[in-house]
């Protein structure tokens, strides 16, 4: 039998709405300053505006997104008690989407004081943030295989945040300390030690379940996830040998590594080709989308790798960048939004209304056309900015058609929570007739 | 004998098997039985069973299949 979900813990549809509709705003900040900066942002992976983009994505982005999402799953999947979750997500989520903001002025400007403010910043939204999740996920009951990699998840977020934590008080406060191990390390555990983990994971429970696949093998579900674990463990050597260069060997773990993420991603595609209904919704797109992206990472990383390769090129990490951060990673969320959003608007909406008021139909919250043209939206800009990374000049067209994607996903999602707003006015309405007329008869 | 409806909501995507036993329990006549197949546990339908009055019993099949048996209480 595949895993279940229960609701009786469900957060109040605030907790991850607020966070949901925050962070495709910081995709259209990115996508409006690579407009603004051009060809300058794409030169390295080093440039303030490359750093800026890249965090207005990772921590602004995905961040937001998967912050607001465990707050949701966790309870739901797992039967973990967040603590106080009203609260949790009114102190992390402004606080979150402060610090990324200065974070990402910090690097554009380079003012140390920026630094200094985001900080911490940093330290008390996501220290609470890990703090309740953490609880909440090792005082459960419950047993699964999603479970474990969630807990693995978790710490890959906590060793992520230490290390940004580290290099913010470096970059702050000039300590001279040596940045570049720590930035490697920071960089990889934050894409494999959290993201794609907590990708994995969320994919363990959801893909069988909305995308009507056969489980993941049991075997790829129990030794994926502590292998990658290992294998960043490996990686994060460098920061003892101190000279900022991954050690000879480390070039053979970084491979293990993408080949693990191409096993999960090429078992996610062999599922989906084994679905029990030929259903193709936007969210099996986006998760195509996605899981080709990574299969296009790890190719892209062996070709550059090759002894005739460009490994050295200044913009060869732009282009896996680019993979990883939009293709990847705000694929499968545009995704995970698009399936959730109306679930929740859904079951909230029958909660309220019982058995008296049904809730409308699922398919009616954010209409389908809307979805597609987002959908189809987002991949010509992910080509775009690809294809900017080799012809910089794209950068600016690139940079736009990205922002439009993202402000097209933020009018989507306001839709549906107006969507929710209207309806749980008319359901409080029409449960109180029932009742009335239930009393009069 | 008791009546019987069933929903196959095997293939079915979240929350449709939810919406069609929802809207099926609105005519569940006494000595009617509403037979739910489905391969997971529906944590949030027993919930709202509870809560309004209706009896089920689950049985897991060998291929997986969670038979769900509802009735009037």
């Amino acid at each position: 039998m595949h895993p279940n979900l229960t609701f009786e813990q469900a957060p109040p549809i605030s907790v991850p709405y607020r966070f949901f509709l925050t962070a495709p705003l910081f995709g259209v900040a990115a996508g409006l300053m690579l407009a603004w900066l051009g060809a300058a942002a794409l030169e390295s992976r080093w440039t303030p505006g490359a750093l800026a983009l890249t965090h207005l994505l990772t921590v602004g982005y995905m961040l937001q997104a998967m912050c607001g999402a465990l707050l949701q799953f966790v309870p739901v999947s797992t039967g973990g008690n967040i603590w106080r979750p009203k609260l949790v997500a009114a102190v992390v989520h402004p606080l979150l989407a402060l610090a990324a903001l200065l974070l990402a002025l910090a690097f554009v400007s380079g003012r140390a004081g920026l630094f200094q403010a985001a900080g911490p910043l940093f330290a008390v939204s996501l220290g609470g943030f890990l703090t309740v999740v953490a609880v909440a996920l090792l005082h459960t009951q419950a047993r699964s295989k999603s479970l474990d990699t969630l807990r693995l998840a978790i710490f890959g977020l906590l060793v992520t945040a230490t290390l940004g934590m580290f290099l913010a008080i470096a970059l702050g406060w000039q300590t001279g300390w040596p940045l570049l191990p720590a930035a490697n390390v920071h960089a990889v555990w934050g894409l494999g030690g959290w993201a794609l983990m907590l990708l994995m994971g969320v994919s363990i429970l959801t893909v069988p379940m909305f995308q009507l696949t056969p489980p993941y093998p049991g075997w790829l579900a129990r030794w994926l996830p502590p292998g990658l674990l290992l294998l960043l463990c490996l990686w994060s050597l460098q920061l003892v040998a101190g000279d900022g260069v991954a050690l000879a060997w480390q070039s053979g773990v970084a491979l293990t590594g993408l080949l693990l993420a191409a096993l999960y991603a090429s078992t996610t595609l062999w599922l989906q080709a084994r679905r029990r209904r030929r259903l193709v919704d936007v969210t099996f797109l986006f998760w195509r989308g996605a899981m080709w992206s990574l299969l296009a990472l790890a190719v892209s990383w062996v070709m550059l790798e090759l002894p005739q390769g460009y490994a050295e090129h200044p913009r060869a990490p732009q282009w896996l960048g680019m993979l990883a951060l939009v293709g990847v990673f705000v694929s499968a969320i545009n995704g995970m939004f698009y399936k959730i959003v109306p679930f929740l608007n859904w079951l909230h909406l029958q909660r309220l209304g019982g058995l008296k008021v049904l809730p409308p139909n699922i398919k009616q919250m954010i209409p389908e056309p809307a979805m597609r043209g987002q959908m189809k939206l987002h991949f010509v800009a992910l080509g775009l900015l690809l294809a900017a990374v080799l012809w910089p000049p794209l950068a600016r067209v690139a940079g736009l058609a990205f922002a439009a994607s993202c402000l097209w996903l933020e009018w989507n999602l306001v839709g549906a929570a107006r969507f929710y707003a209207v309806f749980r006015k008319q359901v409080l309405i029409d449960r109180t007739r029932a009742d009335v007329a239930g009393r009069e008869s | 004998m008791h009546e019987q409806k069933v929903i196959d909501g095997r293939d079915l995507l979240p929350p449709e098997p939810l919406e069609l036993t929802l809207a099926a329990l609105d005519t569940l006549v006494p000595d009617e039985e509403l037979l739910l197949l489905l391969y997971c546990e529906p944590h949030p339908l027993y919930s709202i069973l509870a809560r309004n009055g209706y009896r089920y019993h689950a049985e897991l099949r060998e291929d997986g299949t969670n038979e769900i048996r509802i009735c009037k209480a």
